[in-house]
């Protein structure tokens, strides 16, 4: 579903990519794990387009992605739950997992038909450009209108999913995001991700700064999402036993490359990565 | 008893000018961060084209068409102006938009002179036989209200009543608010924060047009005209929170009646007319230094 290839990428000078690849099959889950600054979360950051790739390339379901803005990659179907969580802390929890859902709305399709168009030249683009936005206008409106309440039940599926995973979220509906608890502001970005009925999920380091417990429960949770609705995910992680505990295969990072890939069960038998990740 | 209650209605309704001028300043400033000195400036500009407008054309006619002139106007210079120092220097910005403020007053003294202009307040307009607006005073048992001042309340309270309902109950509202808290997220969520932004100053522009169409009535239309007001309205911002649009509003109402109630009754001698200004600053600055995030504003909490 997703191939990465060769990616590199720097923040400035500072090199945190050097050429890699990986590739997440169609219904799986694969960890990437790896020591901080390892370069783990900057893979997800140029995959999504946060941060720009130097060289190499990303594609989506053979379609690619490498040179979309960020909106559209996201419009494509793709949810990326960044590090630290990145919720609006000041509005509601509802009001995050409406803002989940915003990719799906007409606003953001633009991202659709031009990512289908991606191989006119650039007078095509242009024409493109032109008629898009001569018809567009009344085309969007005419089609809000006949698919609002279509919009609107799948806002509710999705919401119901989102509190059928994680009930709590449906007790705090009203309450402001920044007020809940680290486990529950995990909970309500994975939601908020979830909203957009993702078909590729990417998830940055979903244990930071949490509880034992708790990690354990929100991994129960994401291998809950993987096996009944076939989402794929890809997942960052430094808790790299829990990782590839529900994972399916796992790559390990080491200063911006790929030093181990395999499937979990090696990986979890290999002596490099138990002395190095699994502390035993 | 009357004289101070006309003061006050005097006030509410010049404070609600001001704090227009300081919700627009507030829109701005919450979802760039960027202290728009040109915002005063912007709504003059508008009010002389209003005038030009109204030269061949009926005062309801012009005043959607002002508003949407007023909108692209701030959507062009977002995109023209500010879009490419965006990222730079808080400092580098301020610079930008004094600039900015610089080149709109000479525009609108090169293109319409400097000679002071009576500006027309909105015309009468009737509702099921109770009269809006006009020229004249409306009795309302303890004291006088001019129909003008009624109609800036009517205007402010509309506006501020829209806007409310526009950022808390649609989907475009939301994703503006969204933006101003987290751009990165924002764009993990598919929203374009750069047309939000652009809509941002488009709808920030659009209300300072209203103070501006609004003000212009009592004070004659002429290039200098909002830079008082602008003092007045970025006071009333820092007073209620530079983050919290209640808070502009809030702050103006406040700042308009001190304003008056200060220009009333303190005694010439040693106060008077002539220094409201100063005691109503005065004042700003005792309740800053109590609460230095303003009335409503928000402590910003950084994670480190």
């Amino acid at each position: 579903m997703l191939k990465v290839r060769d990616l590199v990428a720097a923040y400035g000078p500072i090199v945190a990519l050097r050429g890699v690849s990986l590739e997440v099959p169609e219904g799986r889950i694969v960890a990437v794990l790896g020591a901080n600054g390892a370069g783990k979360s900057t893979t997800l950051r140029a995959i999504t387009g946060l941060l720009r790739a130097k060289s190499g390339t990303v594609e989506l379901e053979g379609r690619r992605i490498d040179h979309l803005s960020v909106e559209e990659i996201v419009s494509l179907g793709m949810s990326h739950i960044p590090e630290g969580r990145q919720l609006f802390s000041e509005l509601t929890v509802l009001e995050n997992l409406r803002l989940g859902a915003y990719s799906r709305s007409s606003g953001a399709d633009g991202g659709r038909h031009l990512a289908q168009h991606e191989d006119l030249s650039l007078l095509g683009r242009f024409q493109h450009h032109l008629f898009h936005a001569a018809t567009g206008g009344i085309r969007d409106l005419a089609r809000g209108i006949s698919q609002y309440r279509q919009r609107r039940q799948d806002f509710e599926t999705a919401l119901g999913r989102v509190f059928d995973y994680f009930p709590i979220l449906s007790e705090r509906k009203s309450q402001v995001a920044g007020t809940l608890s680290g486990g529950e502001q995990q909970m309500l970005a994975i939601g908020r991700g979830l909203m957009a009925n993702p078909r590729l999920l990417l998830l940055d380091e979903p244990s930071m700064g949490l509880a034992p417990l708790v990690t354990r429960e929100i991994f129960e949770i994401i291998q809950a999402i993987n096996q009944s609705q076939g989402v794929t995910i890809l997942v960052v992680e430094q808790n790299a036993n829990l990782a590839l505990e529900i994972a399916h295969y796992g790559y390990v990072l080491e200063t911006g490359r790929i030093a181990l890939a395999d499937t979990s069960d090696n990986l979890r038998k290999s002596e490099a990565v138990q002395r190095s990740y699994l502390g035993q | 008893m009357e004289e101070f209650w006309q003061q006050v209605v005097t006030g509410i309704a010049t404070g609600s000018v001001y704090g227009l001028l300081a919700l627009a300043v507030v829109l701005i400033y919450r979802s760039t961060g960027v202290l728009n000195f040109a915002q005063g400036e912007m709504a003059m500009l508008t009010t002389f084209v209003a005038w030009s407008v109204l030269q061949w054309g009926e005062y309801w006619v012009m005043f959607p068409l002002v508003l949407i002139i007023a909108a692209g106007m701030g959507a062009f210079i977002e995109r023209v102006i500010i879009r490419p120092v965006e990222g730079a220097s808080v400092l580098n910005i301020v610079i930008v938009t004094l600039g900015l403020f610089a080149i709109l007053n000479n525009v609108a003294t090169w293109r319409w002179g400097g000679i002071p202009k009576g500006f027309p307040a909105p015309p009468e307009v009737e509702v099921t036989g109770i009269r809006f607006m006009g020229e004249g005073a409306l009795d309302i048992g303890p004291t006088v209200v001019s129909y003008h001042d009624l109609t800036i309340l009517i205007f402010a309270v509309g506006i501020m009543l829209a806007l409310y309902l526009f950022f808390q109950f649609t989907p475009l509202g939301l994703a503006m608010r969204a933006t101003a808290q987290n751009p990165v997220a924002s764009r993990l969520m598919g929203i374009r924060v750069g047309r939000m932004l652009t809509m941002g100053w488009a709808l920030s522009a659009a209300v300072g047009a209203v103070a501006g169409l609004l003000i212009a009535p009592l004070i004659l239309l002429q290039p200098p005209m909002m830079i008082g007001v602008l003092l007045f309205a970025f006071a009333a911002a820092v007073l209620g929170g530079l983050d919290s649009p209640v808070g502009a509003v809030v702050g103006g109402l406040i700042i308009g009646i001190t304003e008056n109630l200060v220009g009333t009754y303190t005694p010439a001698e040693w106060l008077g007319p002539d220094m409201k200004l100063t005691v109503t600053l005065l004042i700003i600055v005792v309740v800053l230094l109590i609460r230095p995030t303003g009335i409503f504003g928000r402590r910003t909490m950084r994670r480190v």
